[in-house]
């Protein structure tokens, strides 16, 4: 039967249609004309075990390549997997927290080892699952300072940066809690390359692959602390006038699990724990309309824990713009000066409590005699 | 189902597999199961509007080739086309007419309450709509023997490779293959699967990375400079160039596979020379549709001047409202249809300005213009297009050629280690669409060489699209319509 034909055909154009293209394959001189349907499929089905093959291959390479940068985000989070960070204090939380605290700051007032779990995108839960892999993989710290936010009881809603964990899937303490915020995980962990072509639209693949060739993205962490050399924009400007009634952010009954779950996790393994509310820029402290409920609740699982809150709404720069670079986070010139605050009182509270004490005598060899580093 | 999706990666082999296994009598109810399963994956309860739709117009083949006198016929065909606009009408132009007239009656002092109306658009109406038309008028033109068979009908409405984003096919081409013998053929399953996996990369490695960008800029285009707001403009010409042809591409595969020849439906439109040209390789089922349907029974050119332009610009106007209801769709056809009144009537113009520099139409400096300038005035159309609205028309059209900041160049996004990626993509497009049928055939040299090697590169094409695609279980941008 002649091939209906539609349109007219532009000079110099070459004529494309299925017939053709079969026509063309026909010529190719290649025996597959001739194939059976029986063999056809056997090549079809011999094809798509090969690709299976070269996806498993793929995501394995992948994973490993990950597994093994050594600097960024990436060389953080593999430090604290792989049982390589054993650090005196840890700072858990938010991007508040991971853009906050300096752990060099920490080290040189107190004398002690410290390190910045922090992660950018993070709610409590996932700061949750978080601390318990490096109590997993890691000696217990001596303190853990969990940074608060006024968004700690909202629950997340997604994985944030999942390239990070993916190569980590097999590791319960990561798993069972992701899982439970994205129920479709599983796919992530059993089938080849989901994770991160799926999932990961920024392409981190390529930096799993370039580790494997040696090569590590530029390093922006030091002990898992993250300094943000910004300033100030107008999108807050832009974020006031798009709320001229304010915000307030959902107490979730399963974020306030979440918190409890995190303060008993600390108490469980006996180690002291300090809830610290990080500077936020003041004009946003005024504008959440809620400020007062969330404390609320901050206070109420404090007291019933007896942990102790420290409270930096009223820092005495949380008005300078030129130390923020948004709303809620600090810069790196903001950050220095508030580590450096922060770590004085901490090494008040640690000589205090004479925390580290033993350990710092039985690394020297000496009988514990005093907190002083 | 879209064809990016997980599921459709177990439905099409489960189809193919059982459409062979069948005996020949079960094969076209099997399609037509098929294509329900796939229809009703999007919003099962539309598919009895399909269903009306495909009723009527079975019906009124049947009764226009019964019918001896002409006037029964026309009658016949009239209600046929009434009625299925009808639907089409109450499920994608209802609310726009009706939100226009209180607009209208507003502009005169007139002061209506805006009723809200809330109406799901059911996905490829319009496709299957034209499709059902087409066969309608070709059974009242003589051209089609009315199908007496519901299960065949209904499965030429509804084949599921088609069924949402086209080619809209005519009952001479489809109708017909239904009733012949396909054998499962290695050739032409390869062929088609290779056709498919070319359409993949169209969509999923092209297209929806670049809408990462233009979804950023067009949706807020007021945050955004100069250069972003035309670079986000030709992005979005690739985009839905990709996004629609990768549809066309895979759909034609997946019917290959099964045996099947589905129209072409697009020939690399953005290597016309006009924009007359450029129609003629873009969506081609739709605008031969019009043509044949609109165009022509309004005169077409054998009329005179004015009534030849009030034609064209007739059918691209409604051209455009097949689009989408709104108006920025209406202005979009409209303009269309005076880039070829102006391109007809400037024409010699044209030709004795070019001949100043004695540039006749074979060479490659006037081709290089003309082809240039035809995507120009492409691209300015489709911000007609893209837009929210005429609002947004206006900033972006004043605002392109300012402010331009090359140190501020991605989205919230699109990040910048992203541009390398669109970049190569559109680099293979583009060598992928000259080296299709060119003198040095890629595809006739990777087939004749020995099976690991033509496999390694196969394998190496297909982890290429699912290492660099998007997944974000974005539509195909055509289902809207």
């Amino acid at each position: 039967m002649k091939e209906f034909a539609y349109g007219t055909t532009v000079p110099g154009e070459v004529e494309y249609s299925v017939a053709a293209e079969v026509e063309r394959e026909r010529r190719l001189g290649d025996t597959a004309s001739a194939v059976s349907p029986r063999d056809s499929v056997l090549r079809l089905a011999f094809f798509c075990a090969l690709f299976i093959a070269a996806a498993v291959l793929m995501g394995a390479l992948i994973s490993t390549g990950l597994r093994s940068v050594k600097t960024s985000s990436y060389g953080a989070w593999n430090r604290v997997m792989q049982g390589r960070v054993n650090a005196d204090i840890v700072i858990s939380g938010s991007s508040r927290a991971a853009y906050h605290y300096d752990p060099r700051a920490i080290e040189a007032a107190t004398g002690l080892s410290a390190y910045n779990l922090g992660r950018a995108g993070t709610q409590t839960d996932v700061e949750l699952a978080v601390l318990r892999a490096y109590l997993e993989h890691n000696r217990k710290p001596l303190l853990v300072v969990h940074n608060l936010d006024a968004f700690t009881f909202v629950m997340s809603r997604e994985i944030y940066d999942p390239a990070l964990y993916i190569p980590y899937l097999h590791d319960k303490e990561i798993y069972e809690p992701l899982h439970a915020i994205d129920p479709e995980l599983y796919r992530s962990r059993y089938v080849p390359l989901y994770g991160y072509v799926v999932e990961d639209m920024d392409l981190n693949w390529v930096t799993g692959l370039k580790a494997l060739a040696g090569v590590n993205p530029r390093e922006d962490f030091y002990l898992g602390f993250s300094p943000r050399h910004k300033t100030w924009t107008d999108d807050f400007e832009k974020y006031k006038e798009s709320h001229p009634n304010g915000v307030a952010f959902a107490i979730e009954p399963a974020g306030i699990r979440a918190l409890r779950d995190l303060i008993l996790t600390c108490r469980d393994n006996g180690i002291p724990l300090i809830l610290v509310y990080s500077p936020e820029y003041r004009e946003m402290q005024q504008m959440t309309s809620n400020r007062q409920a969330i404390f609320a609740e901050f206070h109420d699982l404090a007291a019933e824990y007896q942990v102790p809150i420290w409270d930096y709404s009223n820092w005495s720069y949380d008005g300078n713009r030129a130390l923020f670079y948004n709303s809620q986070h600090l810069n790196a010139d903001g950050a220095s000066l508030f580590s450096d605050d922060f770590a004085r009182k901490l090494y008040s509270y640690v000589v205090a409590h004479r925390i580290g004490s033993q350990r710092m005598a039985a690394d020297l060899g000496e009988p514990s005699t005093g907190s002083r580093p | 189902m879209l064809f990016n999706s997980i599921e459709f990666a177990f439905f099409f082999p489960v189809v193919t597999a059982v459409y062979f296994l069948l005996p020949q009598r079960w094969r076209t109810l099997w399609l037509l199961a098929a294509s329900c399963v796939f229809y009703m994956a999007f919003i099962p309860a539309y598919i009895f509007i399909l269903l009306v739709t495909i009723l009527i117009d079975y019906a009124a083949g049947i009764y226009i080739e019964r019918a001896s006198e002409e006037g029964r016929k026309h009658a016949l065909l009239l209600v046929s086309i009434i009625s299925t606009c009808t639907v089409l009408f109450i499920f994608k132009y209802c609310a726009f007419f009706v939100d226009s007239f209180v607009g209208a009656a507003h502009l005169i002092g007139w002061n209506l309450p805006t009723p809200l109306i809330s109406i799901i658009l059911p996905i490829g109406l319009s496709f299957h709509t034209f499709q059902s038309l087409a066969y309608v008028v070709e059974v009242y033109r003589g051209n089609q023997k009315a199908e007496r068979d519901f299960v065949t009908y209904a499965t030429y409405v509804m084949f599921f490779p088609q069924l949402v984003a086209g080619p809209i096919e005519r009952p001479q081409n489809l109708l017909h293959q239904f009733r012949e013998r396909h054998t499962f053929d290695h050739v032409n399953v390869t062929a088609g699967l290779k056709r498919m996996a070319w359409g993949f990369f169209k969509k999923l490695v092209v297209a929806d990375r670049l809408a990462l960008y233009v979804n950023d800029v067009y949706g807020a285009p007021q945050n955004y400079n100069g250069l972003q707001l035309s670079v986000a403009t030709v992005f979005f010409a690739y985009q839905i160039y990709c996004d629609f042809s990768g549809y066309s591409d895979i759909a034609i595969g997946a019917a290959q596979v099964l045996g099947f020849r589905l129209m072409e439906n697009f020939r690399t439109p953005y290597y016309s020379l006009s924009v007359s040209e450029f129609w003629r390789r873009w969506h081609i089922s739709l605008s031969t549709w019009f043509k044949d349907y609109v165009y022509i029974p309004l005169g077409g050119k054998r009329v005179g001047k004015a009534r030849h332009i009030l034609n064209l610009l007739i059918t691209f106007t409604v051209s455009g409202l097949w689009h989408g209801a709104n108006w920025t769709y209406v202005i979009w056809g409209a303009l269309n249809g005076v880039y070829l009144v102006l391109g007809s009537l400037t024409k010699s113009w044209r030709d004795r300005f070019f001949a100043i520099f004695d540039l006749n139409a074979n060479t490659v400096s006037r081709r290089t213009i003309m082809l240039l300038s035809t995507f120009v005035l492409t691209c300015a159309a489709w911000i007609v297009f893209r837009a929210r609205n005429m609002g947004d028309v206006a900033y972006i059209a004043g605002h392109l050629g300012r402010g331009w900041n090359f140190h501020q160049l991605s989205t919230d996004h699109f990040l910048l280690r992203q541009f390398p990626v669109a970049v190569a993509s559109l680099v293979v497009l583009e060598a992928g669409q000259l080296l299709q049928g060119g003198r040095i055939s890629i595809p006739q040299f990777v087939g004749r060489a020995p099976m690991a090697a033509r496999w390694a590169v196969y394998i190496g094409m297909v982890m290429t699209v699912v290492m660099f695609g998007v997944y974000r279980k974005m539509q195909f941008i055509y289902f809207q319509f």
